[in-house]
């Protein structure tokens, strides 16, 4: 990570209490599915550093853990990455997902 | 019988627009929203030029739930520590008819559905169309949706599903989706007293102020954004896909670097983070839109890519708007004449052609390439800022440099060769027409 | 018979957004188990009590599958009380009664009682088990302190269930378009109302205490706290409602709770 020399004149926020400014309303079904395996063979890692949810978390045997329940539903993800098939995307059920309130 | 005449899919600006312009010509439409409400999910970068809908809803400043109307806008160049602004100020602007408007779209948006119900329109949220229906010869019949018993037939389906469209690609209107075609936008709304917002932009009353910044995304090709809400600020940032992949450098990070700008962090100073968002942009404009028609179907707005991105011009709900309505006409006209085949419904793309949604994005073809191009985005602002920091820096007593002198030597200490100067400007004066 | 499943519209943004307004988990599992325990032949009817923009919940409960709807218009500060009053009168001879436990708005979860009061049946309340059988159902109730108690219904009754008990059926998207133009009948409620003027947060007098003893600190808090002492103060009583109710008062009374 690259540190930011700032004249800090807002109130610095965590990535959770940022995510936690926009309403999801969770399905219990995931609409994103990774591919481990895949993942395992992938070195560049587009996805964890691209998504804006930061959905995407390496581990350390070498794959992705991810979760969709932050997704702001934006397509990034199965967009800049470079193996077929990693990622299988959907919008989630009907109703359900991200929610904007003021953007 | 088919369910309804004509079904579109997405409740955004372009398929209530296609809903308002079928349903008034008298078909049974039918809109199809995956949110709970329409404007859910959708974010953009901030402005809308609605004159557009002079011909849909008239008087419609009277009622559209603007937040204010823009009187100045910016183009901002920035370098590490320096910016250059060019900036330009209209009270007529704020006036009936007005020019543009920020808008949050939940808001914006779900005012429009009402639009189309009020024309005629059916609306179901909460509903996900999930793919196409098709008759033995191809042609579209119908949207297949989540919900039990989800099938649903229509003459045409206009796809309005925005810049992911998985209907256009399932209809192969696209060709493979290439990630450099497009940008992430990320967002955050900030709040601070409108008082506060009214001082620092220098404006009053329903008067709002839009900056487009060239440059300080952190080596990632794009480009940033402030605008003004009543009482939020918008701060975003735009950046190419591949791009930001490659560099390392996570979005949100990129939005902190850029909120810490010498130019911005006063504009924003104390302002808390409201909400947080995201959204992919179609970028590319012209060169990557799709087939716009085919048999019993047509797409409209961000998925049919009817997106500007050209430096000083940012648009995209303009251009959702009309070619949805020119896309609700054509649906109309096509199912009155019995016929939705190709050809019958390319009175669609023949007006895309003949209109600003089709001109603009044609003369501007270029534009989109040079502006994300590396050495717009890498080398030109540090060149422009330091170019004109020598001209209003008085070095006494040294004498003032002259221009040519100055512009040389900045030329050159940014690693800029007079040949490809000369090259990307002759291909901005050309594109920009 | 009738099934009546009692639904309460909350919009939980201050400025009373339609948009973000719903009904809450509990009642949508109040909504489900009113279409699973209706028998063949029987209506099933939806009642929410609130403003215009409540009929949303109702055609969403038309497109879920309830024979009825009715809204009885309502100004939202009403007591709960009359709220049940108003919703007896639309559940008056219904084999079953479902609701929320609370609804959204931080309800008291006081409704349901009500309810069952005005009409004189049975109540089931807090249930977060039901298992539905055609001659009686079998409920699982919260108690205090991790307790369960597990009743067998089998007369007309209330029944409120907590959030989590059952997950609401996706309407049929055939359900969705017809509930758009499906007739909700409109009742009017009472009108009476008692207004909240300004409210304050619940601040209770100070009291003196006497200082802890102890020899450390560690002794002062545990004085302070009982924390790890044995309270001596749990009993089981075998007594008739009033009586025991007087027993209740009296030992609140007795340890300090009531002035």
């Amino acid at each position: 990570m690259t540190s930011i020399d700032r004249d800090t004149s807002w109130p610095e926020i965590s990535f959770e209490e940022r995510i936690g400014t926009a309403e999801f309303r969770i399905h219990e079904r995931a609409h994103i599915v990774v591919d481990g395996d895949t993942c395992r063979g992938c070195s560049t890692r587009e996805c964890v550093i691209a998504c804006p949810a930061n959905l995407f978390v390496p581990t350390s045997d070498g794959g992705i853990l991810f979760n969709y329940e932050n997704c702001f539903e934006c397509g990034t993800c199965y967009m800049v990455c470079n193996k077929e098939g990693a990622i299988s995307w959907s919008y989630p059920e009907g109703g359900f997902g991200i929610v904007f309130h003021r953007t | 019988m088919s369910d309804a005449d004509v079904i579109v899919v997405g409740a955004g600006p372009a398929g209530s627009c296609a809903a308002i312009a079928a349903a008034r010509a008298g078909r049974r439409v039918i809109l199809i929203e995956r949110g709970p409400f329409p404007g859910s999910k959708n974010m953009y970068g901030g402005v809308v030029y609605p004159r557009i809908l002079d011909e849909l809803v008239p008087r419609w400043w009277e009622t559209a739930p603007i937040q204010r109307w823009v009187v100045r806008r910016s183009t901002m160049v920035l370098s590490e520590t320096g910016a250059l602004t060019v900036d330009y100020r209209s009270n007529a602007w704020g006036e009936p008819p007005y020019n543009g408007a920020t808008a949050y779209r939940p808001d914006f948006d779900e005012w429009l559905s009402r639009q189309a119900v009020a024309a005629g329109a059916q609306l179901v949220t909460s509903t996900t169309v999930t793919g196409l229906l098709r008759d033995a010869s191809g042609r579209v019949t119908g949207v297949r949706t989540d919900r039990p018993d989800g099938d649903l037939t229509a003459s045409v389906v206009i796809a309005c599903d925005g810049v992911n469209s998985f209907l256009a690609k399932e209809a192969g209107l696209y060709t493979a989706t290439d990630p450099s075609n497009f940008t992430l936008g990320a967002k955050e709304t900030l709040a601070l007293p409108k008082h506060v917002i009214d001082e620092r932009f220098g404006v009053r009353d329903d008067q709002g102020v839009d900056i487009e910044i060239l440059g300080g995304t952190s080596g990632v090709n794009g480009g940033g954004f402030v605008y003004t809400n009543l009482d939020t600020i918008a701060l975003g940032v735009v950046l190419k896909l591949p791009k930001l992949a490659a560099q390392k450098k996570r979005p949100e990070e990129i939005i902190a670097t850029l909120k810490a700008h010498p130019a911005i962090a006063p504009l924003i100073e104390g302002a808390e983070v409201k909400e947080y968002s995201a959204h992919v942009i179609p970028e590319a404009g012209y060169s990557m839109m799709p087939t716009m028609v085919t048999d019993g179907m047509l797409v409209a707005g961000d998925a049919a890519a009817l997106c500007l991105a050209a430096g000083i011009w940012l648009e995209g709900v303009n251009f959702a708007m009309a070619s949805g309505m020119y896309a609700g006409d054509a649906a109309a006209a096509a199912v009155a004449r019995n016929d939705v085949s190709t050809k019958s419904l390319s009175a669609y793309s023949d007006r895309l052609n003949a209109t600003f949604v089709l001109r603009d994005h044609k003369k501007l073809r270029k534009v989109p390439g040079l502006v994300l191009s590396d050495r717009v985005q890498q080398k030109y602002p540090a060149f422009v800022t330091s170019v004109v920091e020598r001209v209003f820096r008085v070095d006494n007593p040294q004498p003032k440099p002259g221009l040519r002198r100055i512009v040389r030597e900045e030329r050159k200490r940014a690693g800029i060769k007079l040949s490809q100067l000369i090259r990307d400007g002759w291909t901005g004066l050309r594109g920009f027409g | 018979m009738t099934v009546i499943a009692c639904l309460k519209w909350v919009t939980p943004r201050a400025d009373d957004d339609d948009r973000f307004a719903g009904i809450s988990a509990a009642d949508q599992s109040a909504l489900e188990f009113a279409l699973l325990s209706a028998q063949p032949g029987e209506d099933v009817v939806a009642v929410c009590a609130g403003p215009s923009g409540a009929e949303r919940a109702l055609r969403d409960a038309i497109a879920c599958g309830v024979t009825r709807a009715v809204r009885i218009d309502l100004d939202p500060r009403v007591s709960s009380l009359a709220v049940a009053s108003a919703v007896a009168s639309v559940a008056t001879g219904a084999r079953l009664v479902w609701c929320g436990d609370y609804s959204l708005d931080r309800g008291t979860g006081s409704m349901p009682g009500f309810l069952a009061a005005r009409l004189g049946i049975g109540q089931a309340l807090g249930l977060i088990d039901v298992t539905i059988a055609d001659d009686a159902m079998t409920v699982v109730r919260r108690l205090d302190g991790a307790r369960r108690e597990i009743v067998r219904v089998s007369g007309p009754a209330v029944l409120s269930v907590e959030g989590s008990t059952a997950r609401l059926r996706r309407a049929s998207l055939r359900g969705v378009l017809a509930a758009d133009t499906a007739t909700i009948d409109v009742i009017t409620g009472p009108s009476s109302v008692v207004d909240t003027v300004d409210e304050k947060p619940f601040r209770p007098r100070a009291r003196a205490l006497a200082a802890p003893v102890g020899a450390s600190a560690l002794d002062r808090v545990r004085s302070l706290t009982d924390a790890g002492a044995a309270t001596g103060r749990s009993e089981t009583v075998v007594l008739d409602p009033p009586a025991a109710a007087a027993r209740i008062v009296s030992t609140l009374r007795e340890w300090g709770y009531l002035g």
